[in-house]
């Protein structure tokens, strides 16, 4: 910048302030509004005005996590005095917990899937961001025959609508025994993340300077202790960012989630709309369940917020 | 890397840790169905067949919205991931011919089905194709729409006497269409956020048409004839064309955006104080009683879908039938499943735990028919339902449906004439193509 | 095949003796992964190319009959179709031009010191991380002119969002920028960081105004960035499906994968659907590839 700042940009600085400001605030306000929700006493979910100050309650995270149905009649004072907190808060939401032959509590999908969701999603956020890093590189420094139409073949197959995909690769999991796994999901979440994180790797890899590894090889170094020694090194930035977009669509992928998982490896985005099935929706219950399905990534991003600002850049600027 | 490495690993070995199925270990059946409250009953009864036999029973489900397109991936791929589902009506075609379902006609025979469940939900839920005498399904949960409304707003004294001096008779649960479309117009009150009716929109999938199928049925028309496959002069008929027009009217006087809606904006219709009558599928009228969920639980009363013009008075179905799938490993283990489910014993838990039972000695009982203040208008629906195609390709059929109606009742293009004619055409198309009747 | 661009090993050096061979690195890099998305793409390809000229439906077991062209021909004669068809494009570009004006404009206000800059980034990325479906089911709550809060909140009393048949589509587009600009003010955000401060300084002492500044500075130099944004923008624009499935069920409204899907998983359509995706696909093809050219040129400039 330039050493004097004259008046006018100061007073421009200022009103940009003001208007992220104002942006974050709008874009916020929804997910403000999902998570003041998840800890709203059911009656206060829909109100019009919405109620902002209200007596948080941890309710809706019973709900999601227990198996519940209506209530037909209402406990008996003994039963209720009996039941622990956490059933007592489902009798006075007007349900009970849904309980197996033996008597036993039976949890909600939510917490199994949510397990599972974790499980597939970081695993297959390391492969695929694993495998683009090595192909970027490959890319980037050496010379490859239809480098192009190589590049867009593997842009492509992140182009057919997964609707249409989705039967074929069904029967083909079935043949091979791939439905309901875990391995199943992330392979098939590698594959789609893949072009992705390859493109970005790519631009990554472009801006890193060849001389860095030259200087490594005339020091003797292989070609191998170079890419891990000096280059991956430099690459951190683009890997932590690629790392967050795969994780965001592999986290979040429904249509496959639904079809190809059965009781195993479900994940959990298919299970949070499941709640309004009974005839009413419990809105503080599906906010419950996407707030906290909200928690990883929105951790593990802002981990890696300075990762995010400094390092993208994609090579597509030449120096 | 190092760490990269290792939580490679170990999400592999995890996996591998989790692939190991722990269902395989006891005698168990699972049962596929959509989430709502009577799959939790059904869980419940399946406790007691637990109890009782050793065998263990898992009610899996999945949201409404996604119920077929999960079903039918399974069936299609020949999955053996259920052993019984309890399907949609409408699945019958394509569940039978497809080769998904046990044919389960000697067992409806044995058991003489035919007269222990309701007619009714005999022929919709089980028979296939229709007058056939083969049956893929034993009917569970029977289901029709009907009504609920606002007791409180009804029986106010004021408004009593102004609906009277306005339209000339008593203020009551309407006796026929014509008084349902005068309620509705007499409680659309936008100035006061208060609205008539709300009634089923929504496109998507057979929502708009059930809620459309509840004025045809009780107007004298219907789609077809299900035997000839003939549409011309039923589903394009003066009475399907008037039945459309007083669908089509009540949504003048619904809440403002009701433009996708099914039976979650139905209920809330009425917990939100929005609309004086609400539609809805019996099986959701369930959370409409219950305080906690309803908070005008106590002032919701409720009514069979009333007659039209000419005293016709029919109800769009609902409601699902057990099939065994017919790639299940155990389907003899099945079948002794359904025969202790057709217990009259079991029938009369099933409907204790809240499953709307089919079988008739239940529903014309008074215990049944007491329990809850929708339990009547069931009963007396259960006898008066018509239902939708249920040919392999009724979806092609309900789409076109959706695609001729909808413009119709909510953009307001055309007349009804001419979109039931088109449709008329387009059925007809549909018929041809699969080589039916003509 | 090639030869390596970059200095070749002195073939007589240790390294070269004990390491592997640039080629066999290339290889080792790139092959496993075009091989493993070859697998992945190939089945469903040609398993959907196969039944696309068949009159397959994969509800029932009756065998699929050859039916040659008449799928691609049905549904280029469906008026439909060719509505699906206009109102994806109308909301591929509302959507994709209404995120890259937002996430752009975002991106350019936040190009500056600002207190908490990291922070804000990441609150500003939070509509993104969540699904699709929970967003539509969120936005169809919050649109409804009864118990909603966004007419609440504007003052806007029983507009239809939704149930308008004009307004439906822009709502949808109007959930989308909000879940995506995000990701574009990232994208721009790190080439705006990215473009060389003398520059900046060069055009400052030459008293350039700042729109000479910004359309001669700035846009050229975050162009190839925006448009690899505009690339993946569009083609996940194209796929929408979730979202505008639980938000809307107008006509007016109705995209091609919405379309897709009940021909495909409600009518099982299978051969019918086949061909349609394939028509999908070769316009997205078409239009990436027109990006991908134009990307290139860019930066080549």
């Amino acid at each position: 910048m330039a050493a004097v700042r004259t008046s006018s940009e100061i007073g421009f600085n200022r009103v940009a302030i003001v208007a992220v400001l104002v942006v974050t605030i709008i874009f916020l306000a929804p997910i403000y509004w999902i998570a003041s929700t998840a800890f709203k006493p059911r009656n206060l979910a829909t109100t019009i005005p919405p109620t902002v100050v209200f007596q948080p309650e941890i309710s809706p995270f019973v709900k999601l996590f227990t198996k519940r149905s209506q209530l037909r009649s209402p406990p008996t004072p003994e039963e209720y005095a009996a039941a622990p907190w956490w059933e007592r808060v489902v009798f006075d939401g007007g349900e009970k917990i849904v309980r197996d032959g033996k008597g036993q509590v039976q949890w909600s999908g939510y917490p199994s899937r949510f397990l599972n969701s974790l499980i597939i999603a970081i695993t297959s956020t390391v492969l695929a961001v694993g495998m683009g890093t090595f192909t970027a590189y490959g890319f980037s420094r050496f010379k490859v025959k239809g480098e192009a139409d190589l590049l867009f073949f593997i842009l492509s197959t992140r182009m057919l609508p997964p609707v249409v995909v989705a039967i074929p690769m069904f029967l083909m999991y079935r043949a091979v025994g791939l439905n309901d796994s875990h391995i199943g999901l992330i392979i098939l979440y590698t594959a789609f993340n893949l072009s992705f994180s390859v493109w970005l790797m790519k631009g990554f890899m472009d801006e890193i300077p060849k001389e860095y590894e030259e200087a490594a090889l005339v020091d003797g170094y292989t070609r191998m202790e170079a890419f891990f020694k000096i280059v991956l090194p430099e690459a951190a930035t683009g890997i932590a960012a690629t790392a967050v977009f795969c994780f965001i669509t592999a986290w979040n992928e429904y249509a496959f989630a639904l079809i190809m998982t059965n009781r195993r490896a479900q994940t959990a985005p298919p299970f949070i709309p499941s709640q309004v099935g009974s005839g009413l929706p419990d809105w503080t219950v599906i906010a419950a369940g996407t707030f906290l399905f909200l928690l990883p990534v929105a951790i593990f991003t802002f981990l890696l917020r300075n990762h995010l600002l400094r390092g993208m850049s994609f090579g597509a600027i030449r120096k | 890397m190092r760490k990269l490495v290792t939580s490679v690993l170990a999400g592999i070995g995890l996996t591998l840790a989790c692939g190991t199925s722990v269902y395989a270990q006891e005698k168990s059946l699972t049962i596929f169905w959509a989430e709502w409250d009577p799959a939790n009953y059904l869980q419940e009864l399946g406790n007691e067949y637990e109890k009782e036999t050793g065998v263990k029973i898992n009610v899996e489900t999945t949201p409404w919205s996604d119920f077929q397109t999960k079903a039918f991936t399974e069936f299609n791929a020949h999955g053996d991931a259920y052993d019984l589902v309890v399907g949609d009506s409408q699945w019958l075609g394509a569940g039978s011919t497809g080769g998904h379902y046990v044919d389960l006609t000697d067992f409806f025979k044995k058991h003489d089905l035919g007269n222990v469940m309701a007619p009714a939900t005999v022929k919709y839920y089980a028979e296939y194709p229709g007058n056939s005498g083969k049956y893929w399904a034993i009917p569970l949960e029977g289901d029709a729409v009907g009504w609920s409304y606002r007791k409180d707003w009804f029986e106010d004294p004021k408004e009593k006497e102004a609906f009277k001096a306005k339209y000339g008779y008593d203020l009551d649960v309407p006796k026929d269409f014509k008084a349902l479309r005068d309620i509705a117009e007499f409680f659309y009150r936008p100035d006061q956020k208060r609205y008539g009716i709300a009634i089923y929109t929504d496109n998507s999938y057979d929502a708009m048409a059930m809620g459309f199928e509840n004025a045809l049925f009780s107007y004298g028309g219907d789609l077809g004839d299900y035997s000839t496959y003939k549409v011309d002069g039923h589903i394009n008929s003066e009475k399907a064309v008037a039945a459309l027009d007083a669908y089509k009217e009540l949504y003048k006087f619904t809440p403002p955006g009701w433009a996708k809606s099914f039976f979650v904006e139905d209920n809330q219709a009425i917990t939100e104080n929005l609309a004086a009558m609400s539609m809805n599928f019996f099986a959701f009228f369930p959370s409409l009683i219950n305080e906690a969920s309803n908070p005008n639980a106590k002032n919701t009363g409720f009514f069979a879908n009333p007659p039209g013009p000419d005293g016709d008075q029919f109800a769009a179905l609902g409601g699902q039938g057990i099939s065994v799938v017919s790639y299940s490993q155990k389907q003899d283990e099945a079948m002794k499943f359904l025969e202790w489910f057709i217990k009259d014993e079991t029938q009369k838990k099933w409907a204790a735990l809240g499953g709307y039972t089919c079988s008739a000695a239940v529903l014309k009982s008074p215990e049944f028919q007491s329990a809850t203040p929708y339990n009547k208008a069931f009963y007396e629906t259960m006898f008066k339902v018509k239902d939708f195609w249920a040919v392999p390709e009724y979806a092609e059929l309900l789409q076109q449906l959706n695609q001729r109606v909808y413009p119709y009742m909510i953009g307001g293009s055309g007349t009804a004439k001419e979109t039931l004619d088109a449709l008329a055409g387009d059925w007809n198309a549909t018929f041809k193509k699969y080589g039916r009747g003509q | 095949m090639a030869t390596t661009m970059i200095t070749t090993l002195d073939r007589s050096s240790r390294a070269a003796a004990r390491g592997l061979s640039d080629i066999s690195i290339r290889n080792l890099f790139i092959i496993p992964t075009v091989l493993f998305l070859i697998v992945f793409n190939i089945f469903p390809l040609i398993y959907s190319l196969g039944y696309s000229f068949t009159d397959f439906r994969a509800s029932t077991n009756a065998p699929a009959n050859f039916v040659g062209l008449q799928n691609y021909r049905d549904l280029l004669n469906d008026p439909y179709v060719w509505s699906n068809f206009a109102i994806t494009a109308k909301y591929v570009i509302v959507s994709v031009a209404g995120q890259l004006l937002v996430g752009f404009g975002v991106a350019m206000l936040l190009n500056r010191d600002i207190p908490l800059k990291g922070l804000i980034t990441t609150l500003l990325l939070l509509p993104m991380m969540l699904s699709m479906a929970v967003v539509g089911l969120f936005w169809k709550l919050l649109y409804d002119p009864s118990w909603g809060v966004i007419n609440y909140a504007l003052g806007l009393g029983n507009f239809e969002w939704l149930a308008d048949p004009k307004m439906a589509l822009y709502a949808v587009a109007l959930t989308d920028i909000w879940m995506w600009s995000p990701f574009v003010m990232l994208l721009s955000l790190a080439g705006l960081s990215a473009v060389p401060k003398h520059l900046y300084e060069a055009a400052a002492i030459d008293r350039a105004g700042p729109f000479y500044t910004f359309f001669r500075i700035t846009l050229p130099l975050v162009a190839p960035i925006l448009m690899i944004a505009v690339i993946f923008r569009t083609m996940e624009a194209f796929k929408t499906f979730d979202l505008a499935y639980i938000l809307t069920s107008q006509p007016t409204a109705e995209l091609i994968s919405i379309r897709l899907y009940k021909m495909a998983f409600q009518e099982w359509q299978t051969g019918r659907s086949c061909a349609m995706a394939y028509i999908v696909l070769i316009m997205v093809l078409a239009i990436t590839n027109i990006y991908v050219k134009y990307l290139n040129k860019v930066k080549e400039r």
